[in-house]
């Protein structure tokens, strides 16, 4: 029971750290214990050898040249600040900083100005179909032809060309579909205004007509009907 | 001398010589300890050899702000602490690995005395390990405290701590110390 108490204290006194009064209590013990002893001793030696290792990691002098080397460093680093181009050397830090900054950004907008590539190939037909279509709807010399009592014929008239239409960007899918109907626009196997009454009409809203309902009659019911032979009379 | 002092840019002649002589006086007597402390993070003389100009020269970059002999060299053992580990961290760990091979082979050595095992080169790298495994706060104290001559307010006065924080951590590091190392000195003939 007694060692258990003084196992505490024995790392305490091999560190020097016991508590004054405690010591001589400790020492009176380990004279008796034996087992207790050399237990202290062995913690001892354990942190004496810890300090010895220790101290044998960080024992040592600094070459004999340390302090002529360092004072070429300085004269060399000292050499470098006075020299006169280093005068220039925060403007010209700065400058390229800016000219960094700048590149970037021009960078940044170039990229985000770049259309998706997906639907990039899709402008020109689409370009050319609102071209044919424009043309097509504005000349209103073309309907009395195109659209006849013996249904539309092929046109050749030649169409003004717009320079500076809107792009649409159609979806990658629909590329081939479109590039089709702006084919079939120019050639004059469709007719543009008949595409544009279609469109019209199917822009057009819908008419809502009221539904008449007319009044319910309400037969009127003998006795016998209102009182079926199943009901429960209470 | 006169290179030191033609080297304080922006400041009177006369400053500049009291400068270069206080720096001078540095230069006799603090080399040591950031080298020692360099060596302590480091293992490698050449390399500590490195961090400690490395630490010395910054220290003079800053010189005209540390020209308190005391505040000097707490700044200083400090710079050589933080670039030792800075440098350690570079490294890598290719080298550790290494290291550690060397140790499993003296884990399996028979018996030594204790002499021979203080001397060993094998032991020295084995405290040197248990020493790096230690927390930085705990390292610090123990490389200061194993510098000949410095004792716990000398310590304190470097690591910039109140003595009690130092005597505490100093108990704490070399109790972990002799947990890691137990195994090696368990085998071992002591008294």
């Amino acid at each position: 029971m007694s060692c258990q108490k003084y196992s505490g204290w024995l790392t305490d006194a091999a560190l020097g750290e016991l508590r004054a009064e405690r010591e001589p209590e400790l020492l009176a013990h380990a004279m008796e214990c034996d087992a207790c002893r050399e237990a202290l001793s062995h913690a001892r030696a354990v942190y004496e050898f810890v300090d010895r290792g220790v101290a044998a990691l960080v024992a040592g002098e600094p070459s004999p040249h340390f302090a002529t080397n360092l004072r070429r460093r300085i004269a060399q680093e000292t050499e470098l600040l006075q020299s006169p181009w280093m005068a220039w050397a925060p403007i010209v830090a700065g400058t390229l900083a800016l000219a960094a900054v700048l590149a970037i950004m021009v960078a940044h907008r170039h990229v985000r100005s770049l259309p998706d590539p997906n639907v990039a190939s899709a402008v020109a037909p689409i370009a050319a179909l609102r071209e044919a279509a424009t043309a097509s709807l504005a000349s209103p010399q073309l309907s009395p032809r195109t659209v006849g009592k013996h249904g539309p014929e092929r046109t050749t008239q030649v169409r003004p060309r717009t320079t500076a239409l809107p792009e649409i960007i159609v979806p990658k899918g629909q590329l081939s579909a479109a590039a089709q109907l702006s084919a079939a626009i120019v050639t004059g196997r469709v007719d543009g205004n008949q595409l544009l009454a279609a469109q019209q009409e199917s822009e057009k809203p819908l008419e809502m007509k009221p539904i008449e309902i007319p009044p319910m009659e309400i037969p009127v019911l003998d006795d016998a009907t209102e009182k079926p032979a199943n009901s429960i009379q209470f | 001398m006169d290179a030191l002092a033609a080297s304080f840019p922006g400041s009177e002649v006369s400053q500049d010589e009291s400068l270069a002589r206080e720096f001078e006086q540095r230069l006799a007597d603090c080399p040591k300890l950031a080298y020692s402390v360099a060596l302590g993070v480091m293992h490698n003389t050449a390399e500590a050899e490195d961090v400690a100009q490395e630490a010395m020269l910054r220290a003079y970059r800053s010189f005209h702000r540390l020209r308190d002999r005391e505040r000097f060299r707490g700044w200083l053992v400090r710079m050589a602490f933080r670039l030792a580990l800075d440098r350690i961290r570079a490294k890598g760990r290719r080298e550790r690995h290494e290291y550690d091979a060397t140790l499993a082979t003296l884990s399996a050595q028979p018996e030594a005395s204790v002499e021979n095992l203080v001397a060993s080169r094998e032991f020295e790298r084995q405290v040197a390990q248990a020493l790096d495994a230690l927390p930085e706060k705990l390292r610090i104290v123990m490389v200061l405290a194993a510098i000949e001559g410095y004792n716990t307010h000398e310590v304190a006065k470097l690591a910039g701590l109140p003595e009690g924080t130092v005597k505490s951590r100093l108990f704490l590091a070399r109790k972990k110390l002799a947990e890691s190392l137990q195994c090696l000195v368990k085998n071992t003939p002591v008294g």
